[in-house]
């Protein structure tokens, strides 16, 4: 029978040339190391995403009088409904984990350099696009933490001149955080973030894969380095091959992700949880020592401590234009970050400043 | 003008022309609602007017809103959303300021920054103090 499924597929798409170039005779660098499997990873924790968001909107109402309601029914009433839920917000934070994991072994080891700014800038913008759908989910449940996160969030933009007050407006639909918004950003998460992502996911991969995988900088590469002047596929003839030997290794560190999220969701069903997310959203009434989720601390933190809103928030955006066209600022082709002391300095200076600040940002 | 530059002209107007007049939709479209509803008062009764030292919120065209009864300056009438990141501020009584519980800026009874981030004051709203009612916005 599956023989028969086989030579089916064979006659119409080429099914073993196909597993061929791209499975089995693709050759990866010898010298590969356990950081390049995050990409994997994340792709595969944004899958469980897609399909535990897609178990939520059987029961969520996006409404703003009864989308607190369900959820607190899907948590209790609904048949495992926890389960599918605890996964979604555990597993949202970890992918973050994840993609920032991959984003700083990409810059550690150099891998943004020439010819590879492209698939940067587009990481990048998977990055963005993984926080706006942190941003937009984070509304949906309708609880105080999520409609005060939400309103700090969308008051962010009416710091800039001129267009500020009109994006905060789109954002927010009125003047204040109210059904409108709630959804807008339900509009957002569900359907054109995952559209856009999806998009960007999709041109990565092309790029990786038209490029090559890049060579760590440490250890023994399989070709030496030569100029970039044309393009040309970077392939890795002595190399093992993607499969089964790479994938194996990307499967390992899958379980490895699903064992820290059943890990938090069993003993620590509480930490992305708090209190104020099972209080229904007041608009009267801001929570005292209201804060954000993690990884909008280190910003929230910097936004208390720059005295001008709009410096503050201008700072925060020259930041992200640095971290975004960071491959044509840094143009050496030295790619080991251990032999250049000042981009190390300014890379492990620039993770603990965001340390710091997100510690702060939570004790303060 | 060769024929193929024209057409190649011809579409980059066109393609302009259509880009336009969706993109401006859009916005009009996500804009919130221009055209506001008349400005709409509160009046309150003797008995919700607070006493000396006391504080009232209130709903004041969809913003919440403060009336405080300032010991030796009567009432003033605030707005409650900060001007920082619209967290709303709350009054207290013990310190005469009012705190916002976000990034911790403090407010004096006249709405101004004492300290803090935010860029500026708080709105003040008039009133009208009458014998047995106090008409607020």
């Amino acid at each position: 029978m599956w023989e028969r499924i086989k030579n089916w597929l064979e006659i119409r798409v080429g099914l073993d040339e196909l597993i061929k170039t791209h499975l089995t005779e693709y050759r990866i660098p010898k010298n590969i190391n356990i950081l390049y499997t995050l990409g994997f990873v994340a792709l595969v924790a944004f899958l469980i995403q897609v399909v535990t968001g897609f178990f939520l909107m059987v029961y969520y109402i996006p409404y703003s009088g009864t989308a607190f309601r369900s959820v607190q029914e899907i948590m209790s009433t609904v048949p495992y409904g926890w389960l599918f839920r605890q996964i979604h917000v555990v597993g949202s934070s970890l992918m973050l984990v994840v993609v920032l994991l991959h984003t700083l072994a990409v810059f550690s080891m150099g891998s943004f350099k020439k010819p590879r700014e492209l698939t940067w800038v587009v990481g990048t913008l998977m990055f963005f696009t993984t926080l706006a759908f942190c941003l937009s989910g984070y509304l949906l449940p309708w609880s105080q933490l999520s409609y005060w996160a939400t309103t700090i969030a969308t008051t962010l933009p009416t710091a800039l001149p001129y267009a500020g007050d009109l994006v905060a407006g789109m954002m927010k639909g009125g003047e204040q955080v109210s059904g409108i918004t709630l959804n807008r950003f339900f509009a957002l998460h569900v359907v054109l973030l995952p559209l856009v992502i999806s998009i960007l996911v999709g041109l990565h991969l092309f790029l990786v894969r038209r490029v090559g995988i890049s060579s760590p900088p440490s250890g023994k590469a399989a070709e030496p380095e030569r100029p970039w002047t044309e393009y040309r596929h970077e392939s890795h003839p002595e190399g093992p091959s993607f499969f089964p030997d790479f994938v194996l290794k990307e499967m390992i560190m899958v379980m490895v992700f699903l064992a820290v999220m059943f890990f938090i969701i069993t003993f620590l069903p509480t930490l992305l949880l708090p209190e104020e997310a099972n209080i229904p959203a007041d608009p009267f009434k801001t929570p005292a020592h209201i804060k954000p989720e993690w990884y909008f601390l280190a910003p929230y933190q910097m936004l208390k401590i720059v005295p001008n809103k709009f410096l503050g928030v201008t700072l925060q955006l020259i930041f992200l234009l640095l971290f975004v066209l960071w491959p044509f600022l840094d143009t050496r082709e030295e790619k080991d970050l251990l032999k250049r002391p000042y981009l190390r300095l300014l890379f492990f200076l620039s993770l603990i400043l965001w340390i710091v600040f997100t510690f702060w940002g939570k004790y303060s | 003008m060769k024929r193929r530059r024209f057409l190649g002209f011809l579409l980059t107007i066109l393609g302009f022309t259509a880009l336009g007049s969706f993109v401006y939709p859009l916005i009009k479209f996500l804009s919130p609602a221009s055209g506001k509803a008349a400005a709409q008062k509160v009046t309150l009764k003797k008995s919700e007017i607070p006493a000396v030292g006391e504080a009232k919120e209130i709903p004041l065209n969809g913003t919440p809103a403060i009336l405080i009864n300032r010991p030796g300056k009567g009432f003033v009438a605030l707005s409650r959303v900060c001007s920082h990141l619209g967290c709303l501020v709350e009054y207290d009584r013990a310190q005469n300021r009012l705190i916002c519980p976000c990034h911790g800026a403090f407010f004096d009874l006249e709405g101004k920054v004492i300290s803090g981030p935010p860029p500026k004051a708080l709105t003040q709203f008039p009133i009208k103090v009458e014998s047995e009612s106090i008409l607020i916005g």
